[in-house]
């Protein structure tokens, strides 16, 4: 569920489930984290995803039978926010058509976000009982308290002029089908840098953002999966799984 | 009007740092030029030490309320001069640890510092906006951080850039190197305050520095005190270890060999 393609000194991987606009599972996130562990000799990292969207946040459909991989996707979803910021090289984001819940948690964590103007971002999750708490020390750090407070908060999804506008991302493409392009553009133009002087950077980075501060990125998992189970997040899952199979049942 | 008693306030200073970066009072308003305009005013030892002394000398005038830092010539400040000690293993060291000391006394100050950024800032240069209050400049200045181009680490300017523009837009910005313009330094939160063309910069700059001449010198001490606290300004340890970190990264053979061939 993981495609890695090598461009010279960039890497690309790409979430590889088109047909469920690239929903995370819990494999497929082992499947980053270890493929981010393998791109230690690249120069900079694409993450994009196959298809029109990057990532429509965690397939819940895996919760049905079991409640409990909501949790295990909890969990790898913080180890690759984690592995996104300790990989040494910067980390581009091509966050084209939809980056949502999940998948907009894992574009907070990237060094860089290319998105365009008609792009879906944001957390949803409240709704579903969920807490977006996972990806608050990175989002915090990304885009400021006030408004990570705001954007974890409501529940409404942003465009990508407003992700630009608050720092979610930080160049805009003409459209969907050129931001990949972009964010390959962004990693050479990185690539062709001296990569000790850009890895120290990052480094130091990780190191003044707290980033690297191991106790916050656990409590912050922790609220997450403190939820997992909860009378209250079973409920809601179940009537949004109702709402899902009335929808496909409307003709 | 020059000071008189500024260089009582600098003992051990030769004239020319007086010169290199002089200042005036006059009323509220104190005026820090950078004063190396055929070296584009980079940072050497003696400018930073200038730059320190005449911080010190603010305090001497207890009705000062803004200090206006700009550059003499077209740059406000082309950052570090790496170019005069790439010979000494020991200066580089001595000169980013002198920045980093530099920036937390400007950044200590009871009076707000307003960067006129009148030109070029690049690297250190454009740190040095960073770390004041307010910063104005023009659309077409050439500002940022091209540390990552030249091999060397931005570590002592990089928690001033955080504090200024967000953790996430420094990390887009220093781990992307290259130039921008002053307009564009200004929509990701460089600069407060951006005009069309330099010929506009005075008379904004004025304005805006009858404007902050009017806050109460102990009330903006006492407000300043506490944006220090909450945006861990007076942290000086991050600023140290920043200022060994970049000394290491030069040090580097690598780095040594990307000055030498950039700075020939």
């Amino acid at each position: 569920m993981i495609a890695f393609e090598p461009m010279g000194h960039v890497a690309v991987i790409r979430l590889d489930r088109a047909a469920k606009r690239n929903a995370m599972t819990p494999a497929m996130l082992t499947d980053l984290v270890a493929m981010l562990d393998r791109c230690v000799s690249a120069r900079a990292i694409v993450l994009s995803g196959v298809g029109e969207v990057f990532c429509a946040g965690f397939d819940l459909s895996m919760c049905r039978e079991d409640n409990a991989v909501l949790g295990d996707m909890l969990s790898w979803l913080s180890h690759a926010i984690r592995a996104v910021r300790n990989t040494p090289c910067p980390v581009v984001a091509s966050a084209h058509g939809a980056a949502v819940a999940g998948g907009c948690a894992l574009v907070a964590g990237c060094d860089i976000v290319v998105t365009h103007a008609e792009a879906k971002l944001g957390y949803p999750v409240l709704r579903m009982g969920i807490s977006p708490a996972v990806n608050g020390p990175t989002l915090r750090g990304a885009i400021g308290d006030g408004a990570a407070r705001n954007r974890m908060i409501d529940t409404g999804l942003i465009d990508g002029r407003e992700a630009l506008r608050i720092g979610l991302a930080h160049h805009l493409a003409a459209d969907a089908a050129g931001c990949e392009a972009f964010a390959i553009d962004v990693a050479q133009r990185i690539a062709a840098k001296p990569p000790h002087a850009v890895g120290f950077t990052k480094h130091w980075l990780n190191t003044i953002d707290g980033t690297t501060n191991v106790t916050a990125a656990d409590n912050a998992l922790g609220v997450s999966l403190a939820l997992v189970g909860s009378q209250e997040q079973r409920e809601r899952l179940a009537d949004y799984w109702n709402k899902q199979s009335r929808k496909q049942d409307t003709p | 009007m020059m000071i008189e008693g500024y260089e009582q306030a600098s003992p051990g200073e030769d004239d020319g740092a007086v010169e290199i970066a002089s200042l005036t009072v006059e009323g509220p308003v104190a005026r820090l030029t950078l004063n190396r305009p055929d070296a584009r005013n980079a940072l050497s030892l003696p400018l930073i030490n200038a730059m320190s002394s005449a911080c010190d000398a603010i305090g001497m005038f207890p009705g000062v309320a803004v200090l206006v830092i700009t550059g003499a010539g077209k740059s406000f400040c082309a950052g570090m001069d790496l170019r005069a000690v790439l010979d000494d293993p020991e200066a580089p060291g001595q000169l980013l640890s002198a920045l980093g000391e530099l920036t937390l006394k400007l950044r200590a100050l009871p009076v707000v510092t307003l960067a006129r950024v009148n030109g070029a800032a690049i690297g250190g240069g454009c740190g040095l906006a960073c770390v004041c209050d307010i910063a104005i400049t023009h659309a077409d200045a050439k500002v940022g951080f091209p540390e990552v181009d030249l091999g060397v680490c931005p570590a002592v300017v990089a928690p001033w850039l955080v504090r200024k523009v967000g953790a996430g837009r420094a990390r887009s910005v220093l781990l992307s190197g290259g130039l921008l313009t002053g307009q564009r330094g200004y929509e990701l939160g460089m600069f407060d305050h951006v005009v069309p063309t330099l010929a506009e910069l005075d008379a904004a700059t004025e304005k805006l520095v009858e404007r902050l001449a009017t806050g109460a010198p102990h009330a903006l001490a006492a407000t300043k005190g506490l944006l220090a606290e909450l945006d861990g300004s007076t942290d000086a340890e991050v600023i140290r270890r920043g200022a060994a970190l970049s000394a290491k990264v030069v040090a580097m053979p690598e780095t040594q060999a990307m000055l030498r061939k950039t700075m020939k």
